[in-house]
């Protein structure tokens, strides 16, 4: 069961992810949808789901987006939800202030991730403007949020779910 | 978990059995949520259209009769102008530069990061795609196919900091090489610092790269910087709005971009 929500979770956000770059692909600069599965496992469940789950969804990505780096988006991922995990688990961040924090690091840290292995991998960068970062974070942060409190009301209507889970 | 990450990454240059696989495993699974995406997107498309079709207006059906009246005399014009380019080849012992072939494709997603311009259309190899093909729409050149699946292809779009591009500014013929910047720019590098350039001239593929035949708009030139060295820098703002892209062409053979080989006998007069 746990792994079926993850996939809907994952399903949803590649959906979010594409339908972005349909409708309004100037957003994906901002926003990346599949960082909030990771987000949500990571502040809700264990470490390792959500490394998991980062994994999962970062190669997803690169699948469809990634035309040179196949395991990219999936080492990024993976990295992010290992030390977003970390910090859950010794820090209460699963309030609405620590959900946003959580969010706007993610997407910060994400983008600075990216140009760092992709220069690592000898690939050419281009600098990033610091409104980009401003914007990016403030907005990875509001979405973080909200996302979550859906997910936590959907959660209370379903009752308690059974694997290991974090002390809300 | 990181390390096998790492590992896949590091097989991207030899595209190994590991790669592929997991490359095709990945597809595999994502593939419904795709399909299911493309369907949305068709209903909510339809939706859009029917709405603006329905308050097209009729000052809008005479300001397009306006145009078509115009674009005839141009068509007209051009006509004359073609006739007239035709006989001055011939005159200079050029080939003939016939329109390259190609086949229309829709755009499935687009991501336009800093680091990462890619736009995923709806054609693959089973379409006749092939990496290193080009890629153009109404209004200039879009950018070359990186990677191809059966049935849907990426394309590395010219703004993309890894994309590069043969240019030549059409008003004076300065050559150079119009690279992406990220974030929807484009640098014109290598032109000679003692030729002309100025604020708004088109900047068109040359054709000499292989890839882009001659002529398609690749953008704009809005700065000019400071000669360093022999060369200077130039902003050029893209010709397309990439962020409206939604059909293409993908152009099958780059014809016109070859050049006369030493033993190849010029077009006859």
């Amino acid at each position: 069961m746990i792994v079926a929500w993850a996939a809907l979770g994952i399903g949803l956000a590649l959906l979010l992810d594409l339908g972005l770059g349909r409708f309004a692909p100037a957003a994906t600069r901002f926003v990346d949808p599949l960082l909030l599965p990771l987000a949500a496992y990571a502040l809700r469940r264990s470490q390792r789901s959500a490394m998991v789950v980062g994994c999962v969804s970062g190669l997803l990505q690169d699948y469809w987006m990634e035309p040179r780096l196949f395991g990219l988006n999936g080492l990024i991922k993976s990295i992010l939800g290992w030390a977003l995990g970390a910090f859950g688990a010794r820090f209460d961040l699963n309030r609405v202030g620590g959900r946003f924090a959580a969010g706007a690091s993610v997407h910060l840290v994400a983008i600075v991730l990216d140009a760092g292995v992709r220069h690592l991998f000898g690939e050419a960068i281009a600098p990033i403007p610091a409104w980009v970062l401003v914007v990016r974070t403030i907005l990875g942060g509001l979405l973080t949020a909200l996302v979550l409190a859906i997910v936590g009301k959907v959660a209370h209507v379903r009752g308690p779910a059974k694997g290991p889970r974090r002390r809300a | 978990m990181v390390f096998g990450q790492l590992l896949l990454i590091a097989g991207n240059a030899r595209e190994g059995l590991v790669t592929s696989t997991a490359r095709g495993a990945t597809g595999a699974i994502s593939r419904p949520v795709v399909a299911v995406e493309r369907s949305l997107s068709g209903i909510l498309v339809g939706f859009v259209h029917l709405f603006r079709d329905l308050h097209a207006d009729e000052t809008e059906r005479v300001k397009l009769q306006q145009e078509v009246t115009r674009l005839s005399g141009e068509l007209e014009r051009r006509h004359a102008l073609d006739v007239e380019n035709d006989r001055l080849r011939r005159l200079l012992g050029m080939r003939e530069d016939l329109a390259p072939r190609s086949i229309g494709a829709s755009v499935v997603t687009l991501r336009l990061t800093d680091q990462s311009r890619v736009v995923v259309i709806d054609r693959g190899s089973s379409a006749g795609v092939r990496p290193d093909m080009a890629v153009v729409a109404w209004g200039g050149a879009v950018g070359r196919v990186v990677s191809v699946e059966r049935d849907f292809s990426r394309v590395r779009l010219l703004t993309d900091p890894g994309s590069g591009a043969a240019g030549v500014i059409l008003r004076t013929g300065a050559a150079g090489m119009v690279v992406g910047r990220g974030g929807g720019a484009m640098d014109m590098l290598y032109v000679p610092k003692y030729d002309a350039v100025a604020l708004g001239d088109r900047v068109v593929s040359s054709g000499v790269d292989g890839v882009f035949p001659r002529g398609f708009g690749l953008g704009r030139v809005s700065v000019v910087g400071e000669p360093l060295g022999a060369s200077k820098t130039i902003h050029v703002e893209p010709e397309i709005d990439e962020r409206a892209l939604e059909d293409v062409l993908v152009l099958l053979e780059p014809r016109g971009t070859t050049l006369l080989s030493g033993d190849e006998p010029a077009s006859q007069p």
